[in-house]
């Protein structure tokens, strides 16, 4: 039977849902000042990642303790939200309810359900206040994110609990029975409280009612005011995400330059696309992206949440004056912590920009590109694709970048090479060892079964020289057909589209991929990872496409298929410690084949792994252009990774990239260690009979 | 202030040069030119002469061949305001001839400033510059390797074997610049797209007769491969009487 | 019977070792073409006529002095007039040293005159009416011979291209009045400050030595800069390793990330030869390398390479350098 009550009820439920409604318009239209950007592609895979990362809480658990205790929280949200659909609807009509349509024996697994999450998530709510305030755990600090938001949230949550069970339990002490067995705690906490009369019950049961039911609606509605926004974004932030794709899924963002615009790259949030602005709204502060920076880990400025929770408080900044939001006092405060909050005018808000006054360029430049922070957001957020944008910005439109890279653009454009050797030294290190050029073939009539693209560090560097001979090596000794490009090879771009440089990328590009389809080049096989990713996953963007296999698949290929004539003897009892390469490992998912190819290659080595090892490997230091610039502040990031790679006991690191190599030979070598630094390759040509 | 900077296409000076067949140039297959180096300092030094100033003109002038424009648009793309082409067949070793043709086109221009490299990569001639002063009747500062300019005054520095000439003049004046005057920017998107639409004028280059003439290229002796000379200190004599008599640099 | 013009460049009083080169330069070019007088004019402060017989010692017939106070700096628009001026009395060619100041001197001349200049010289020689030269373009990459027409040749020779050879004269000396006033120029001297205070800057170090880890400690750097001293135009770098140590500052480091240099000659002393170094002074004319380690990389681009203790050979090296330069 409807009564006043009710209506009141419906009154309130109806202001809070429009109140609310009001607010997720504003946020909508905020999010529209981004760019537009087509994300409908792939449904079932993006549904499938839905499933795994937001439902199964995949990436959470990565950290066991938190993850559990979050997906204690999140599971029991969901369960819950059915329980307050029911709530609210019975708030209006009174005697609504589930069991109307549902099977017994279903209603009561719901009902038991209920209890036994609100139960679950009390729980985890008590271990998230120690941790929060005993633990202190260091990612939850820094970049001036709010401790006093986390607390009201997890009160909230704990409040809405208890009036829920309370509330519950009084009902059953007033009027016994009309609460059902199956909500189990209730009825224990009713057990306790019997004692209470029922005229008192009854009230107090009355006004936990309203309390729950006004403590959901203000919850409702303080999301948009607090990172907890998450709640309502985060699947929808998992579904339209593209982080969770490896190989050319993750290729830089492609870039038209024929466009006539003012600005080149992402100075602002309206430069930013919808998905960005989206990454803003759902970033939960967790600080896990941060705590796997190898930048921030060695003390740079850069921090991967603070570039997420900048772009969104600037959006809460310009969002209002560009959409002309004249409901003042609906404006979203999640600027609370910004510097600039309060006290700018509105022309002073339009002057400033994302840019310099929320990012500066510092920051910007200290990133490797190595994808931890990516592969670490429990939300999918894409912290690399905002730096990427940023960076395209400063070089194209501002053409502001640590002026020691300047050398290694103008010789890019007048070398093909990022450092100033001369391009007629490209295939020196092939003299004497017969290595058949393209040219030489083609004039032949013919045509190698793949084309070996050594790089410029395979071509220059004198260490990895020795990389590009081993291989050569065991492609020889394999009987493999290859032929290089000799001195029509020349840089493809990558380092330059790494440090923003999107023309010079689109450049030299080109002008490989038109060598490499005048020789009508199908299959390419590359010593270094930044070749394989470049050519293999960001070639297509601009019509290039080729099968392009890392040297460390190919030879196990070739170790698995027998062909590689190894010795007899037992070779070396080496203990070996295999730094994972970021491009191949997580942009492409390679992991286990250089490890099987040392493993068939030397069966008597042991293999031991680095604590931070795999998709959680820690960078070398020298992706994302920083090997072309200086590192200025904090421990150097390749001193902090061969650290941790010697306290493995190993006498040896293998790598399977020239950068890495570079990097752990310096590391090694500025703490006077002895271990050496071998690249598969080597180990394997060292093993030929 | 009105600012005029003399530029010159060279080859990158990283490349490996071979002789041209008929033996008077070099073969130009596979080469990148580029604005010469110096001459890149010199714009650069004329740009932000202009940006801490207050605003004025910066031009660009260059004696060549077609291929030339893709230098003078490269020199705009930095910022330079508009470029003139004074057409050749090709940018001759007659130093003096270049000064005269540059000379007849600065002539009427009021200049404040004309800077130049100290040299080009190619002929490594220092002619150029000097020689056009000369002709044009200014005061000029030879290879400066800091250059001030405020009130219509200058103060340069020029580096004489050892020492550091610090010399003051009035404008206008011609300068020739040196390295450690201005690192060249580097030209944005922005800046490139720009440089498209702005003006170049074409004329042909008063060159009158040309007396210094190329009459032959060779590549010196084959650098020989490094070798190790000795061990420890009794090989120092043999590496000094190497230094001079052999690589001749004492 | 060509007569040639040498310009005898002096530096705070004294005949600089390029001004015996030209002379010499203008002797062989006379004597190789049957005969003819080398007259050599010096601009000084009083004083000057006093170099006569030294430039007679090397071949000079006829030794002009131009004396006037303002010449104790480089006076350059009265000391170009002077010269062109008496350039106009018969002459085949006009020499200059290329210094400095010379190619400033060789180019108003030149264009005082209208007459053809051809810099940086390396060799001399009379072809029939007209005159050929040898010059090392492109960085000395590429030696260029050209032809210089016309009845006046005016041309710079380059510094230790030729070597001063004793030919012994009796020079007549000649006063020459400045053919305009050394106190009126338009460019004017404040300063000329020398060496020591004015660090050599590494892109204009005609001589670069350099150090690297294979010095094991800050203070060893002190046997670097006593050769760069040794040299006396020499400026001092630095490795990447050393700067990242804190061992030199970071305006001292040659390499990929660093300064790229192209000098004279290069002294790597302990430096190993890593590519990102290497970017930076390949180029460079000659390159010394001192290391312990024979197969370092960095003797691949050596051209002279010594394998040892470099605490032991640089200390050597240092004072075998101080010897031979005696008397520059």
């Amino acid at each position: 039977m409807v009564n006043a009550e009710n209506v009141v009820f419906l009154v309130v439920l109806l202001a809070a849902a429009g109140f609310f409604s009001l607010n997720v318009r504003r946020l909508v239209r905020y999010m529209q000042i981004g760019h537009a950007e087509p994300r409908w592609d792939r449904p079932f895979a993006r549904a499938w990642n839905v499933l795994r990362v937001g439902i199964a809480q995949a990436k959470i658990m990565r950290e066991p303790v938190a993850g559990a205790m979050h997906a204690t929280i999140f599971w029991g949200f969901m369960v819950l939200t059915a329980g307050t659909a029911e709530f609210l609807l019975a708030g209006v009509f009174p005697s609504f309810s589930f069991a109307q349509f549902l099977p017994r024996p279903i209603y009561a697994l719901y009902e038991t359900s209920q209890d036994a999450f609100a139960v679950f998530v009390l729980g985890a709510i008590a271990f998230a206040y120690f941790r929060r305030l005993v633990l202190h755990p260091k990612r939850l600090d820094g970049d001036n994110i709010s401790h006093a938001d986390a607390y009201l949230i997890l009160g909230m949550i704990a409040a809405l609990m208890v009036t829920l069970l309370l509330s519950a339990a009084l009902l059953e002490v007033a009027r016994p029975g009309r609460v059902g067995e199956p909500h189990f705690a209730s009825r224990v906490i009713a057990t306790a409280l019997s004692a209470v009369p029922a005229s008192v019950a009854w009230l107090a049961h009355r006004i936990l009612w309203w309390t729950h039911a006004l403590l959901v609606l203000a919850f409702l509605n303080y999301l948009p005011y607090s990172k907890h926004l998450h709640v309502v974004t985060s699947l929808i932030n998992v579904y339209f995400s593209n982080t969770s794709r490896k190989g050319e899924g993750a290729a830089m963002r492609s870039m038209n330059l024929e466009a006539d615009v003012e600005q080149f790259g992402a100075s602002d949030v309206e430069h930013l696309s919808w998905k960005n602005l989206l990454d803003g709204y759902s970033c939960t502060e967790c600080g896990r992206c941060t705590a796997a920076c190898p930048a921030n880990i060695t003390g740079k400025l850069l921090s991967p949440r603070k570039i997420v929770v900048n772009a969104r408080q600037r959006l809460m900044q310009k969002g209002p004056l560009v959409t002309n939001d004249r409901l003042e006092f609906l404006r979203p405060k999640l600027a609370r912590a910004d510097a600039f909050a309060a006290s700018r005018t509105p022309a002073q808000v339009l002057e400033h920009r994302l840019l310099d006054h929320y990012i500066t360029d510092e920051e910007l430049w200290a990133c490797t590109s190595c994808r931890a922070c990516v592969t670490e957001c429990p939300v999918s957020i894409d912290q690399l694709d905002v730096i990427n944008e940023m960076r395209r910005f400063l070089v194209l439109t501002e053409s502001r970048f640590p002026p020691e890279v300047q050398p290694a653009f103008e010789s890019l454009e007048k070398n093909g090479s990022p450092w100033a050797f001369s391009s007629s030294d490209r295939a020196k290190w092939a003299d004497g060892m017969n290595v058949p050029l393209m040219a030489d073939l083609a004039a032949r009539g013919e045509r190698p079964d793949v084309l070996f693209w050594v790089g410029c560090m395979g071509s220059f560097d004198d260490r990895a020289k020795k990389t590009t001979v081993a291989f050569a090596r065991i492609l020889q000794s394999c009987g493999i057909r290859f032929a290089i490009l000799g001195q029509e090879e020349h840089c493809h771009g990558d380092p330059a589209r790494r440090l923003g440089n999107e023309y010079l990328y689109q450049m030299l590009a080109k002008g490989t991929i038109e060598t490499l389809d005048r020789y009508g080049v199908l299959t390419i096989v590359t010593s270094c990872p930044h070749c394989f990713h470049q050519m293999g996953n960001e070639f297509p963007q601009l019509g290039g496409r080729y099968e392009v296999i890392h040297h460390s698949t190919y030879i196990e290929r070739l170790l698995q298929e027998g062909r590689v004539p190894l010795s007899s003897d037992e070779g070396k009892r080496l203990t070996v410690a295999y730094h994972d390469s970021c491009y191949l490992g997580r942009y492409n998912d390679v992991y286990d084949a250089p490890r099987e190819t040392l493993r068939r290659a030397l069966p008597v080595m042991t293999l031991v792994e680095p604590a931070r090892t795999k998709d959680r490997g820690l960078c070398c230091g020298a992706g994302g252009g920083r090997m072309f610039m200086e590192e200025r502040t904090g421990k150097r990031i390749n001193a902090e990774r061969v650290e941790e790679l010697l306290a493995t006991g190993a006498d040896t690191i293998a790598v399977a990239c020239p950068f890495c190599m570079t990097m752990m030979n310096d590391g090694a070598k500025a703490r006077d260690s002895s271990v050496s630094v071998v690249d598969i390759a080597e180990v394997v040509a060292g093993r030929l009979a | 202030m009105k600012i005029a900077v003399c530029i010159k296409r060279t080859p990158d000076s990283e490349s490996r040069f071979k002789v041209a067949a008929g033996g008077s140039g070099i073969d130009e297959a596979g080469l990148k030119f580029d604005i010469d180096d110096f001459a890149s300092y010199a714009v650069e030094a004329a740009l932000q002469i202009n940006e801490k100033q207050g605003p004025g003109e910066t031009i660009v002038i260059a004696v060549g061949p077609d291929a030339i424009q893709e230098t003078l648009r490269k020199a705009m793309s930095m910022g330079v305001d508009r470029a003139v082409h004074l057409k050749a067949e090709a940018a001759p070793f007659d130093g003096i001839a270049i000064a005269k043709a540059l000379a007849a086109e600065l002539k009427s221009g009021g200049f404040d400033l004309i800077l130049f490299g100290k040299h080009a990569f190619d002929t490594g001639a220092g002619i150029v510059g000097t020689a056009t002063a000369e002709l044009l009747g200014l005061p000029c500062i030879t290879a400066a390797s800091k250059l001030e300019i405020a009130g219509g005054k200058g103060t340069a520095r020029r580096e004489i074997e050892g020492a550091g000439e610090m010399v003051e003049f009035s404008l206008p004046a011609v300068v020739t610049v040196d390295e450690g005057i201005a690192r060249p920017r580097y030209p944005s998107l922005k800046g490139i797209m720009a440089a498209k639409k702005k003006p170049m004028e074409i004329k042909p280059a008063q060159l009158g007769p040309l007396r210094v003439t190329v009459k032959a290229m060779e590549l010196p002796a084959e650098r020989p491969p490094g070798r190790i000379i000795g061990q420890g200190a009794a090989a120092v004599p043999q590496l000094v009487k190497l230094l001079q008599n052999e690589a001749k640099v004492l | 019977m060509p007569n040639v013009l040498v310009f005898a460049e002096t530096r705070a009083a004294g005949l600089r070792k390029v001004a015996l080169e030209a002379v010499t330069a203008a002797r062989a070019f006379v004597d190789s073409a049957g005969g003819g007088e080398v007259h050599a004019l010096v601009a000084g402060p009083a004083g000057a006529a006093s170099h006569a017989a030294t430039l007679g010692k090397y071949g000079a017939d006829v030794v002009l002095t131009c004396e006037h106070a303002g010449f104790a700096r480089y006076a350059r628009e009265a000391t170009a007039a002077t010269l062109a001026e008496r350039a106009k009395k018969g002459y085949r060619a006009v020499f200059v040293p290329f210094s400095a100041n010379g190619r400033d001197l060789a180019a108003r001349v030149a264009a005082r005159l209208d007459a053809p200049l051809a810099s940086d010289v390396t060799s001399i020689a009379a072809a029939g009416d007209a005159i050929t030269v040898k010059h090392p373009g492109y960085a000395n990459k590429v030696i260029i011979e050209l032809t210089i027409a016309g009845p006046l040749a005016v041309i710079s020779i380059r510094p230790s291209a030729f070597t001063p050879a004793e030919k012994p004269k009796s020079p007549r000396g000649e006063s020459v009045a400045p053919a305009a006033d050394p106190g009126a120029e338009r460019v004017v001297v404040k300063d000329v400050v020398e060496g020591a205070k004015g660090k050599l800057d590494l892109g204009e170090a005609p001589v670069i030595v350099a150090g690297g880890r294979g010095l094991k400690a800050a203070e060893h750097f002190k046997l670097v800069e006593d050769l760069a001293a040794a040299f006396g135009n020499a400026a001092v770098g630095a490795t990447r390793a050393v700067t990242d140590d804190g061992w030199r500052p970071h305006s001292d480091q040659i390499g990929q990330t660093g300064r790229q240099v192209s000098p004279q000659l290069y002294v790597a002393i302990g430096i190993s030869g890593a590519i990102q170094h290497l970017a930076g002074m390949r180029t460079s004319r000659t390159i010394v390398a001192i290391n312990k380690d024979p197969e370092a990389p960095i003797f691949k681009v050596a051209d002279y390479g010594i394998v040892g203790d470099a605490f032991e050979i640089v200390p050597a090296l240092t004072a075998a350098i101080l010897e031979a330069r005696k008397g520059h």
